[in-house]
């Protein structure tokens, strides 16, 4: 260094600054990539890229400057033995250093790759030398294993830690204008590595998970790359499929294709050779001789006729073909392929037999095809093979064609023919002994009386069937065949012996044959063709309710309900055509911009034909309806409210009691929690019959028990809240019998008025409630101390809710009877209240007079006096009854049965506000707890209370993606579920109800309208939910209409068993595919399944899911998927459908249906 | 395709609509956290394969619509379950009282020794807690269950818990192939099906 010039150093000087500059912004540009990919996933995969070039990088760094010679590193120039060296004075490199050798230990492959870059292997290498071959070259392919100490430094977070002792003890490792040695660029580089160490890293879903479990867009890819066609094939497949063939047509092996082809086909080949359901063995025979070209010698080899329904195929394959594809000599057979035989009879003219006269010496047939070349001599064994062998093919050529002249009628004109020696047929020889020891010759000529398609043309019983009858046909002439041949050289023996007459017996027994070939041709056809009937005949019982029998046509509804057609259909406020409505819908579904309009109509809300007046009537009375019940539900919900929030302080005051308190207490508080619960659900009159005394008894014993007030107090005041009149009757009750005998016309007007007093009450509670969390503030009064308060807050609640006091009085005048000293207090700080009330003096003192008149009277002047104070201002009456409560507690003290009957008015008063209150008229008051009085309205209560969680906590994760619920909307989609569920409160709110309100409030924007049009539509729906039966129908008809339709796919489905439940479709039926498509799919799905009600079948849903499947089937059946690989598939498909061709689909299967059920 | 993985274990999480299930999964499948799923109709699964002790082990991790009134297509997967997570949310006092019924529900539907856990979810909200680690931990060691508390959101436990899980059902499936055929190991594909065993049985597991 020192012999280089002044300019040099400063140049290399430069250099070597600018080098490390670089080298440094290369870390720091790694470990960026790096953080921000731990940003997005909290931890980095192993292997992804970024960590290899961090790793790269760092190497750099590290390379830079080392010392390796003062080191001893002279053999690789990685930095591996580095790390080896420093292990001995850095406890976190000696831990790195440990797992590489124990890696490199185990896997030679990866010691090498660790040194990736070095050109020097490693020691141990040399000795493996099968290794040593693969490493050299192998590092590239590995680039998970490269640099695999910094790696593993990386992983396990001490990285940052090995690289600071480098910096910090850089003289000893490093030349001293290195990266690691200078001050800056060391400390940078250390501290730099710190981020990346504190990441995780995982290696949790190796890159092979998305090629063994590939996600459905993956396998749709696939699938469109490998099939080239991506529409799917399903509308041009027939309506009934049979399955297909799996075997090759004998045609397609013919002798040259095989020459060029594998042996994969040679399989096929032979299995071609057998009889199978295409094609028909007539005739087999092994060890068949054959002389082919240019061979000297004659081969075995199996001979066959083969009929099909187009032609008969002559086929000889030399043995070695026929066994041999089992074995491994593959090379040495394929030249037997030239060999093979494949003769299709329809292109022969001549068939030359040529026999040695002699008994049962065999003989050997020659083909002559049309063009006069002679196919290879065929050489049969002795023992009337031969002949066995042109009567089969005869009887193949039969029904159209035959030989000519007939092989039965050559031997009576005295043609010699050597049949099998039996003792009748030695006449025939012994006659033709004469020509013996010459050769004879005999040639037959092929004639065909016409093709078999249009022999098959002709006969038009073999048509209906389609393909299936006519593979019945040929197989029923198949199976007859041999039967057939014996049957025909029996009745030729017969007819031997009268040699006169023996060629009008043949032809007889010829047409005999024929006629009953011809029968049994018929018969199988017929049976073919009768199966296929009752095939259809189950197609139309089962699957007839699914679609409607008339067809309804297309024609121009492809542009669906346009705004245009609809001002014509809609020219004068009427709309009546609703055919046409209903077909312009279900073929091109409704513009966007007239959905608003026309859905109502479509799901029954409107009817057709009706007036604008009418629909304005009937959307008054419906948003009228709406409000009413809104109001009354959300009366219920501000209490479940109120009760939530004192359980949620509740549960968390426990929590911190608990927490200091330790686990002992816990139990405690839970049975707490329980008794709390019993509370609600009994609502026993015992404790109100003294509930204060017991609660101060309480308070003033145990002190200690602080956590369990607020559950008593909280219990007294739902019961005053919630029961008022129940306390009520259960004071008279309890009082005095003389109420019964008194109000026995009563007490049903009463329950009717029970569930408006509910309402009121509701509300009463509310502000209860509030005043009981105030006096729990109020901590240690004694009852009656806390009853006076409870009294002197009612003045802060009467402004808001009036009636409310008055329970709360009532509530309180218990506490008077049970503890009369004070009673006379508590009423004198009760008086001034409503008598400061002073507008309404004047009424008080005159309901206090009527109030005494009406105590030995019957109803009817409390009737009247309910009309009159109704008549007033709420107002007034709230003071009359606040005082009648009041004035009852005086009386009270005289005597008890004025109390009762003044009771009796106040409850009619309270209705009477709630009435005035909810300006609602009597009828809307329908709701279920209306027979049952108080304690049914805590089952209602704690009911619609866990309704209505259900209903929030899925409202609030409701479709928020989507623009219009990003907002307060998704309040309305609330009130709307809400208002829903208070009138169904025996079906509930079952999840997925959200779902089916959100397109229509989407729609129409109005709670009132999407209410009314929600209820049509579960009309429909609520029998998928699990308290219907529908979805198991669903899934019935599902399995069906696969059966019939796509038999292929239902071999697959029931190949794998489990798809009997078919809960891949679960959700599709549930919510009519809403969660299956993006809301502008769902919009234009929906109406065409309300349209298809009307026009097409009343189960398009079921159509449409057997669109969606088709549309996937052949993914399905090419990844040949199980249950569980469906349900994953479809789930991930979702909104990614394309929906326009999956509706075309689904109309067309529906068409499909239809047309067969309506040929039949 | 070759088959890569070991054992291919099947799970199931079940709990209170509105818990995390669906989050849980997300978590643990896509390591993400959506706060914009919906709730869950029917059922879906995801698959995830982790590596344990040198075993792949591909998970097929069943989730569920947590409203019990769609207990009739659940159930269904209860009986091929191998482990079933039980979920409850720590804000939610009462997803965690219902946690007996869904223990029943097992009872009644899943095999009899399926491997149980039972996770207190959303446990980055402790603010809003309204169940004690120690009720969950004392009802875990009731059923003789383990227990964690986990957070789908803030990724605290959601992998340590399946892990666990997996690592459980291996254990015991191990072992119940060694009492088989001792000189085997455990290199069979496919886990074996667990055996159903009659009341009497379930009841005893239950009591531990």
């Amino acid at each position: 260094m020192s012999s280089s010039g002044q300019t040099g150093f400063l140049f290399f000087f430069l250099d070597s600054v600018e080098y490390k500059e670089r080298l440094i912004a290369s870390v720091k540009k790694e470990v960026k990539q790096l953080m921000e990919e731990a940003v997005t996933r909290k931890f980095v995969h192993e292997e992804s890229g970024s960590v290899t070039s961090l790793c790269a990088a760092v190497e750099a760094c590290l390379s830079q400057g080392l010392r390796r010679r003062a080191l001893g590193l002279f053999k690789t120039s990685s930095t591996t033995a580095l790390l080896h060296k420093v292990a001995k004075h850095c406890p976190e490199a000696a831990y790195i250093s440990r797992k590489v050798q124990d890696i490199e230990n185990t896997d030679p492959n990866k010691r090498s790759s660790s040194s990736s870059d070095s050109t020097n292997k490693p020691p141990i290498l040399k000795k493996n030398s099968s290794n040593s071959v693969t490493t050299v070259s192998g590092p590239p392919a590995q680039p998970t294993v490269k640099y695999l100490w910094i790696r593993l430094a990386l992983y396990e977070k001490r990285l940052a830690k090995i690289i600071e002792h480098l910096v910090t003890n850089a003289t000893r490792y490093y030349e001293r204008d290195s990266l690691v040695a200078d001050p800056d660029y060391g400390s940078i580089l250390s501290s730099l590595l710190v981020g990346p160490c504190a990441l995780d890293y995982s290696r949790a879903k190796t890159p092979d998970h998305y090629w063994t479990d590939p996600h459905a867009d993956e396998l749709v890819q696939r699938h469109r790359i490998s099939s080239g066609n991506p529409t799917p094939p399903t509308c041009r497949r027939p309506i009934l499929n049979f399955k297909r063939s799996l075997h090759t047509s004998s045609e397609e092996a013919s002798t040259g294709s095989f020459k060029s082809s594998t042996s994969v086909t040679a399989k096929d080949y032979v299995e071609s050779l057998h009889q199978n359901s295409r094609v028909t063995l007539l005739y087999g025979k092994n060890n068949i001789l054959v002389l082919p070209k240019d061979v000297s010698e004659q081969m075995p080899g199996y001979l066959s006729i083969h009929q099909t329904a187009q032609s008969l195929t002559v086929k000889w394959t030399p043995n070695q073909l026929m066994n041999g594809y089992t074995e491994c000599e593959v090379t040495d057979k394929s030249s037997y392929w030239a060999y093979a035989l494949n003769i299709n009879v329809d292109e022969i003219v001549y068939v030359h037999c040529h026999q040695i006269r002699g008994e049962d010496t065999g003989g050997t047939i020659i083909f002559v095809g049309q063009d006069g070349v002679q196919h290879p001599p065929i050489l049969f064994p002795e023992g009337g093979h031969m002949a066995a062998f042109l009567s089969c093919l005869e009887t193949g050529l039969l029904p159209h064609g035959q030989l000519d002249p007939p092989l039965w009628s050559t031997r009576g004109i005295g043609k010699i023919f050597p049949w099998p020696a039996k003792g009748r047929r030695r006449l025939l020889s012994s006659v033709l002994e004469t020509n013996e020891d010459h050769p004879i010759d005999y040639v037959f000529r092929v004639v065909n009386k016409g093709n078999h398609a249009d022999f098959l043309a002709t006969h038009q019983i073999m048509e209906t069937g389609r393909t299936s009858p006519r593979r019945t046909q040929l197989s029923s002439c198949s199976t007859n065949e041999s039967s057939d041949c014996s049957s025909k050289s029996m009745s030729l023996d017969q007819s031997l012996p009268d040699t006169p007459q023996v060629g009008a017996n043949q032809t007889a027994s010829i047409a005999l044959v024929c006629s009953t070939m011809r029968r049994q041709i018929i018969s199988r056809a017929f049976y073919g063709w009768l199966a296929y009937c009752r095939h259809l005949s189950t197609v139309r019982t089962h699957l007839i309710g699914l679609v409607n029998g008339r067809i309804t046509p297309e024609a121009g509804a492809e542009g669906g309900l346009t705004k245009e057609r609809w001002e014509s259909l809609n020219a004068d406020g009427v709309v009546s055509d609703d055919k046409e409505v209903y077909r312009l819908v279900y073929y091109g579904g409704v513009e966007h911009e007239i959905r608003k309009e026309v859905w109502p109509y479509l799901l029954g809300h409107y009817s057709f034909g009706s007036t604008p007046e009418e629909r304005h009537e009937l959307d008054e009375a419906a948003r009228h309806y709406y409000e009413t019940t809104m109001g009354e539900w959300l009366a219920v919900e501000a209490i479940v409210r109120q009760r939530d929030k004192e359980k949620t302080a509740h549960a968390v005051a426990k929590l911190s009691s608990e927490s200091g308190s330790g686990g002992d207490k816990t139990k405690g508080v839970d049975v707490d929690a329980e008794m709390e619960n019993d509370v609600f659900e009994d609502n026993d009159f015992s404790d109100i019959s003294d509930p204060v005394d017991y609660d101060v008894e309480k308070k003033e014993e145990v002190p200690a028990e602080e956590m369990k007030k607020p559950t008593r107090a909280n219990k007294s005041s739902t019961d005053s809240g919630n029961v008022p009149d129940e306390d009520i009757k259960n004071n008279e009750d309890g009082q005095d019998d003389n109420d019964a005998e008194m109000n026995p016309e009563e007490i049903p007007k009463e329950k009717d008025n029970d569930a408006e007093m509910r309402n009121v009450s509701n509300q009463n509670a509310i502000n209860g409630i509030e005043l009981e969390l105030k006096e729990n503030c109020f901590g240690e009064n004694d009852g009656v101390a806390a009853a006076t308060t409870t009294g002197g807050k009612e003045n802060v609640s009467n402004k808001s809710s009036p009636t409310t006091s008055s329970y709360e009085t009532v509530g309180n005048e218990f506490i008077d009877t049970n503890d009369m000293n004070n009673g006379e207090r508590l009423n004198n700080m009760k008086l001034p209240e409503f008598q400061s009330v002073d507008d309404i003096q004047m009424e008080l003192t005159e309901y206090e007079d009527d109030a005494g008149a009406t105590s030995a009277q019957g109803m009817d002047h409390d009737e009247q006096h309910l009309q009159q104070f109704t008549a007033s201002s709420p107002r007034a009456s709230v003071i009359v009854t606040k005082a009648s409560i009041d004035v009852a507690n005086f009386d009270k003290e005289e005597e008890e049965d004025e109390k009762t009957a003044v009771m009796s008015p106040v409850k009619e008063e309270a209705n009477g506000n709630a009435l005035d209150a909810l300006q609602e008229p009597k009828s809307a008051c329908v709701s279920p707890a209306s027979s049952n009085g108080g304690v049914y309205s805590c089952q209602l209560l704690e009911n619609f209370g866990l309704n209505l969680h259900r209903i929030e906590k899925d409202v609030q994760r409701c479709d928020r993606n989507y623009w219009y619920f990003a907002n307060e909307n998704l309040d309305k989609l609330r009130n709307v579920i809400c208002t829903y569920i208070w009138e169904h409160l025996d079906i509930g709110y079952m999840q997925g109800m959200c779902d089916l309100v959100a397109p229509l409030l989407v729609i129409f924007d109005d709670e009132s309208l999407s209410y009314s049009c929600f209820c049509h539509l579960m009309e429909r729906m609520i029998q998928n939910f699990p308290s219907g039966s529908a979805m198991d129908m669903h899934f019935s008809n599902m399995r069906s209409l696969i059966q019939i339709l796509d038999s292929e796919l239902y071999d697959l489905m029931h190949a794998h068993g489990d798809y009997t439940h078919f809960y891949f479709c679960y959700r599709w039926f549930l919510l009519d595919f809403k969660r299956e498509l993006v809301y502008a799919d769902v919009f234009s799905t929906w109406e065409v399944i309300w349209a298809a009600k009307y026009t097409a079948s009343s189960h398009f849903v079921l159509f449409l899911a057997l669109a969606l499947l088709e549309t996937y089937r052949d993914i399905i059946l090419s990844n040949s998927m199980d249950f569980t690989d469906v349900i994953k598939f479809f789930n991930e498909m979702a909104e990614r459908h394309n929906t326009a061709s999956v509706l075309k689909l689904a109309r067309s299967l529906v068409l499909q249906l239809q047309t067969i059920i309506e040929n039949k | 395709m070759a088959k890569t993985y070991d054992y291919l274990f099947k799970l199931l999480l079940i709990g209170d609509s509105g818990v995390g299930k669906t989050c849980i999964l997300f978590r643990f499948s896509e390591d993400a956290f959506n706060t914009t799923f919906i709730s869950t109709i029917g059922i879906d699964f995801k698959i995830r394969t982790i590596e344990l002790d040198g075993k792949k082990i591909k998970l097929q991790i069943w989730d569920t619509a947590g409203q019990e009134r769609f207990r009739t297509i659940t159930t269904a997967y209860y009986r091929g379950a191998m482990g079933i997570m039980l979920v409850y949310d720590i804000t939610q006092e009462k997803s965690f009282e219902n946690i007996k019924n869904w223990i029943r529900n097992i009872e009644e539907n899943a095999s009899a020794d399926v491997e149980k856990m039972l996770l207190g979810n959303k446990c980055e909200l402790n603010d809003k807690r309204q169940v004690s680690r120690e009720r969950g931990e004392q009802l875990a060691v009731e059923y003789g269950i383990k227990f964690m508390e986990t957070s789908a959101k803030a990724s605290i436990n959601v992998e340590e818990a399946f892990l666990t899980l997996a690592s459980d059902i291996k254990a015991k499936m191990e072992k119940r192939l060694e009492a088989n055929n001792p000189p085997k190991g455990g290199h069979q594909l496919k886990a074996i099906e667990p055996t159903r065993k009659s009341d009497s049985w379930l009841s005893r597991c239950s009591l531990l």
